[in-house]
């Protein structure tokens, strides 16, 4: 049998039905008055064949249809083969999600079939069908991380395996995706990917609301081009509060860049349209067919809008003479030194005009090195949209009105947005196929200028349409791919090398992120660590937040001692020692939620203690500032410093080995008082606390051969299972996720 | 390590295909881009005053933006500060700030740039441009000097010790760059724990039994999946493991310095930090940033120089006097720098803000000259007054010192062309 002819037998064998396309359901009625839910697939003689939810044609006589439907399925257009039209594969909107896996898979495997001829030519042996399919334990293990950024807990890793349900491995994809652990992995990824921080560059300017919406909107699964026209578009502070009560933390998209508009426009391009034009900034890209002065275009869209109030902005008045000159009296009567807080309060008070406004006049100009033909330093610019080909032209994206210049953001973001946009589906779904895979169909996620470059160009295509059809909703597009062969097969075991391309056999072998590595010690650590959160979140925004225009100076010095009281209260909250990780006690929320709060009792919400151990706090990576603090574990793991898109490594270190090795973190694990231990405590017999061992910290029961070592260990003396856990804990396979 | 440049994942594909794998991974295009560069081309390279004289440096960070008229350019007259100057004891230097009577003492040690100008008050980008020579970008990251000196001149040799130490801070920020991440400056938080996590929480006989049943257990995995980047962490284990055991970490060890020497140091961090400098460069390592903090004097700026003056005073004397006894001051270029000066107008809370038009750096050691003026701010401190030198000039001048082809051109894995210092041009006049 040859190589096609094989994985099309394996693809039969998964019972998966390429062949199948699907139209709009409703409700058909037979003679009897019987009713079923399905989609019209053709006429075929003097027979009907319909299409029911789970995939599953039915064809029976057509007289058995009562005789309206009779009417309705003779004036129906019969759905077009697949094979027929198979260039562009086409979903209506009532696929399932078993259908939808299916063909991306049937397209995965076309993929494979041509990788062959190249992978021959680079001296590697063809790929005869996807890897194996992954076993119990490694896909347990693996769709913790992959989903909910961790490694199961014993219960998890235990109950799932030993379950015979059948649909068992959908139905934890479908119950992982409505966990805790999917919003904050999915927001991991995306503060690394928009290079979100706590710490702005302007003086007491936090990333906190934007942190916060971020989250938000994640556990609420907002489509993603929702959320991405309500960054791009946002106007006013990030802690001004919205008639909802959320707060404005999408304004957070451009105040991060606040002062560096150029930069933050190159980084709106690749990361949502997934074209590379920092080079473009300077001079006209030498390998694409961007110029500096299309770069400088599409800055134009963002040339009214600043990120910095001035006085103007803000009724004519200079709000600082004013405040300062009413708030030194009552420094002054206070007793105290106004020398010794001035510059601090102005910083206070000045951290109010990072906001996002719309000016009148698009101010965008030519930079003064300009040195190319078509314009001369200073020259003004009009905004334009870029174009990857000359279809662009007709596409209904592109239809948006430039007149009013407080609106060209809006513009803008309606084009970047548009479900036709040429790259904006398609740069998300190859990032979000990348979270499974390990590789993108089109590397690097960053440029995907031409398409046809990926590894598997039809995939790309069907990817990004399957995104447009699920509405850009994540958790949908996800529950597909986690839902396929391709991914649910075991991790490629061959060496791949850089920058070649990978065609999906499996995932790739993956080392843990440095958030899935702290996530996986604190679940080790607190069991389920979700219900462990960051406190205080709310009382940044409510301390730093004035009102210039009319705000009075009392009430700017009342904040301003709010303000800094913060970091103490913090501070207060941390406690907590090991002993109370993993039962019952979780943290107490304080009942204090008074629904009318004045300005001075700020400080009183929030929720209790966190855990802490030797100064850690024991809480998920996403709820510890942004990025962590040097020398913190998710440092050393490579976390992204937040500077550059993707900007974290997967690359060991000393330091990193050294932490594992000897850090606080292994001590906690190693401690009696770990939850390793007591999880092992619940049995007596040793052979079964290994097995509860190796559950807990490798999702897997011991080989026979590990049995064996075990029991050797134990036999030589007390630290036995300590050294266990350490070494356990050390080995790749620990680190790498299959 | 070559598995590492394997992960450099993120680079375009299509320019990669474009280049070789060599120039991906940040090696030499086009010497000589611009003009100005051709003109720093005559007075650097092999042959040059001072080229390659130093083999080591010590970088002293001043966070915060160093007071240049309080310290290294005291004036008289309207912008004069709280203290009153002192003559230094060296023929081409006239004045120090009163606040540092040690270094006037030793003021013919150094060598100071009173003609530096920047471009920006904002601390962040201040510190990004004194360390690399570029404005921060949110689309690259520069390396720091010492990754520089190792991509040139490659890793040192005969010690497991890294190239490049950062002291005082648990951030090597902007460390390595567009270069391998493993280039990175080691960061040590505190001088008196030196490297964090290095010894074992248990005895060694037990270690050695955790690593041997560590191996036990990953027998299969280690088999089955027999890629780079498996192959490459496990040799990240074993360079620590040889690491933990090697005589070099006696150089982190400051309790083995005497308690007289510890003394004259002075007992900050700083001061230590400078001792421990000491030990490192002995010991070969090539580029040690110590950081001090307290700089950022907005408010009551007599108090804080006191304070601030006599650390750096005692540390950075008794770093030049210990090198100097110990043969390592030719070798070694102690430099100071600071992310800006501070205004020359005391403000109203008797402090003084933000200055980047005109401030001081400090050069000894490592084939500069000794007791030497180069440049001028004018009467009041406002404006450099004599030969302008740009953070971008004075990188040059310490990479020229380092032996570095500051004009070389480097690609970047995202194809972008950057330079040591970004094209400065070294300041030779200083080089004896």
């Amino acid at each position: 049998m040859n190589t096609t002819q094989t994985l099309l037998a394996s693809l039969l064998a998964a019972g998966l039905c390429v062949g199948s396309a699907f139209a709009e359901t409703r409700m058909w009625t037979d003679v009897q008055g019987r009713q079923v839910n399905a989609s019209f697939v053709k006429i075929e003689g003097d027979n009907i064949v319909l299409q029911t939810a789970d995939g599953s044609f039915h064809q029976f006589a057509l007289t058995r249809l009562s005789p309206e439907d009779q009417a309705i399925a003779k004036a129906a257009k019969p759905v077009e083969s697949v094979t027929a039209s198979d260039s562009s594969p086409q979903f209506l909107a009532n696929a399932t999600v078993s259908q939808a896996a299916a063909k991306v898979d049937s397209l995965v495997v076309k993929g494979l079939v041509k990788a062959n001829p190249e992978r021959a030519k680079a001296g590697k042996p063809p790929i005869t069908g996807w890897n194996q399919p992954a076993n119990d334990e490694q896909f347990v293990r693996r769709v913790y991380l992959d989903i909910a950024g961790r490694i199961p807990n014993y219960d998890e890793a235990y109950s799932f395996i030993k379950s015979s349900e059948k649909a068992k491995r959908s139905q934890l994809i479908d119950q992982l995706l409505d966990s805790e652990g999917y919003k904050t992995t999915l927001y991991n990824y995306f503060a690394e990917m928009l290079r979100v921080k706590n710490e702005f560059e302007a003086d007491n300017v936090r990333g906190t609301p934007y942190i916060g919406w971020l989250k938000e909107q994640i556990a609420m699964n907002r489509p993603w081009n929702e959320m991405v026209y309500d960054m791009a578009t946002a106007t006013g502070k990030m802690w001004d509060k919205k008639p909802d009560g959320t707060y404005n933390g999408a304004a957070g998209y451009l105040l991060r860049d606040s002062g560096m508009p150029l930069d933050n426009l190159a980084n709106t391009l690749t990361v949502f349209l997934g074209t590379d034009v920092a080079c473009a900034q300077c001079h006209d890209h030498p390998f694409a067919d961007w110029t500096q002065k299309q770069f400088f275009e599409m800055a134009a869209f963002f040339g009214a809008t600043t990120t910095r109030l001035n006085g103007k902005d803000m009724g004519g008045t200079d709000p600082m003479a004013r405040l300062m000159t009413g708030i030194e009296p009552l420094v002054a009567k206070a007793g105290l030194d106004i020398k010794t807080i001035r510059n601090g309060l102005q910083n206070y008070i000045r951290a109010n005009q990072n906001a996002v406004k719309d000016r009148a006049m698009n101010s965008t100009k030519l930079p003064h090195d300009y040195k190319y033909k078509d314009g001369k330093p200073g020259d003004p610019v009009e905004p334009k949209f870029v174009m990857w080909s000359p279809e662009d032209k007709g596409n209904p994206a592109y239809k948006q009105s430039k007149k009013d210049e407080e609106k060209l953001r809006v513009s803008f973001s309606n084009w970047m947005t548009h479900p036709q946009n040429p790259r904006f589906a398609m740069t998300i779904a190859n990032r979000m196929w990348k979270r499974a895979f390990g590789s993108a169909v089109a590397e690097p996620v960053t440029n995907i200028d031409d398409p046809n470059n990926a590894s598997n160009p039809e995939l790309l295509k069907h990817l990004a349409s399957e995104m447009v059809r699920v509405k850009f909703d994540l958790k949908q597009f996800m529950r597909i791919v986690y839902n396929t062969r391709a991914y649910q097969s075991e991790a490629t075991s061959e060496n791949i090398v850089m920058g070649e391309k990978y065609f999906f056999q499996g995932p790739m072998l993956r080392r843990m992120s440095a958030e899935q590595a702290w996530d996986s010690y604190m679940t080790l650590v607190l069991g389920k660590p979700d219900g462990y959160k960051a406190p205080l979140q709310d009382l940044y925004a409510k301390s730093i937040d004035l009102n210039l225009e009319t705000v009075d100076p009392q009430t700017v010095l009342i904040k301003y001692d709010a303000y800094r009281k913060i970091q103490a209260k913090e501070r207060a909250l941390m406690g907590g020692g090991l002993e109370m990780a993993g039962g019952d006690m979780m943290m107490e929320e304080k009942a204090s939620k008074s629904t009318k709060k004045s300005e001075a009792s700020v400080m009183n919400d929030g929720p209790g203690k966190v855990l802490t151990y030797q100064g850690m706090s024991l809480m998920r990576a996403s709820e510890i500032t942004q990025p962590a603090p040097n020398g913190h574990f998710l440092v050393d793991f490579g976390q992204s410093p937040r500077m550059l898109i993707d900007g974290s490594n997967k690359i060991g270190n000393v330091p990193q080995v050294l932490t594992i090795m000897n850090g606080k973190a292994q001590k906690m694990l190693t401690s009696p008082d770990s939850l390793i231990f007591r999880n092992m405590e619940a049995v007596r017999d040793p052979s079964e606390k290994v097995e509860r061992m190796f559950l807990t910290i490798m999702n897997r029961k011991p080989t026979m051969n590990e049995k064996d070592i075990a029991k050797r260990v134990l036999g030589a003396g007390e630290d036995g299972y300590a050294n266990m856990i350490w070494a356990l804990i050390n080995t790749r396979e620990f680190m790498f996720v299959q | 390590m070559k598995s590492e440049l394997l992960r450099l994942n993120d680079a375009n594909r299509r320019q990669f295909m474009l280049n070789t794998a060599k120039t991906v991974l940040g090696v030499t295009l086009l010497p000589g881009l611009s003009s100005k560069m051709a003109k720093a081309a005559g007075t650097s390279g092999p042959g040059t005053p001072g080229f390659g004289k130093a083999k080591h440096v010590i970088y002293l960070w001043m966070g915060g933006g160093m007071t240049h008229i309080d310290t290294f350019d005291p004036k008289e007259g309207a912008t004069k500060g709280f203290g009153d100057r002192i003559k230094a004891k060296a023929e081409g230097i006239d004045y120090l700030g009163g606040y540092l009577p040690k270094l006037a003492e030793n003021a013919s040690k150094l060598t100071l740039i009173r003609s530096m100008t920047s471009k920006t008050g904002v601390h962040e980008a201040g510190t990004y441009i004194m360390k690399t020579g570029y404005e921060p970008r949110g689309t690259i990251v520069h390396p720091a000097m010492g990754v520089w000196g190792s991509h040139f001149l490659g890793r040192i040799k005969d010690v497991t010790l890294p190239d490049s130490v950062v002291i005082n801070s648990g951030s090597a920020y902007p460390g390595a760059g567009f270069f391998p991440p493993a280039m990175s400056p080691i960061p040590i938080s505190n001088p008196e724990t030196g490297l964090q996590n290095i010894k074992p929480t248990t005895s060694d006989s037990q270690f050695a039994k955790r690593i041997g049943l560590m191996n036990e257990f990953d027998t299969g995995f280690r088999k089955k999946f027999q890629s780079e980047d498996v192959k490459a962490y496990s040799e990240f284990y074993d360079e620590t493991l040889k690491l933990m055991k090697s005589e070099d970490l006696k150089a982190f060890d400051l309790t083995l310095e005497t308690a007289e020497t510890r003394e004259k140091y002075g007992k900050s961090n700083f001061g230590q930090g400078c001792l421990l400098a000491r030990r490192l460069v002995e010991s070969g390592v090539r580029f040690v940033e110590v950081q001090m903090g307290g700089w950022d004097m907005h408010t009551t700026i007599d108090n804080s120089m006191t304070n601030n003056g006599n650390t750096l005073d005692t540390g950075f004397t008794a770093l030049l006097l210990d090198l100097e006894a110990k043969g390592l001051l030719d070798s070694t270029m102690v430099v100071l720098g600071s992310e800006f000066g501070r205004t020359p107008d005391i403000n109203e809370n008797d402090g003084r803000d933000h200055y980047p038009l005109a401030y001081t750096t400090v050069l000894a050691g490592g084939g500069a000259k000794r007791g030497f003026t180069y440049g001028a701010s004018d009467k009041e401190g406002r404006r450099p007054a004599d030969k302008q030198t740009s953070p971008s000039d004075f990188l040059a001048t310490i990479g020229h010192a380092m032996g570095l082809p500051v004009d070389e051109v480097v690609m970047s894995p995202s194809n972008r062309p950057f330079t040591v210092g970004d094209k400065g041009v070294p300041v030779v006049d200083i080089f004896a």
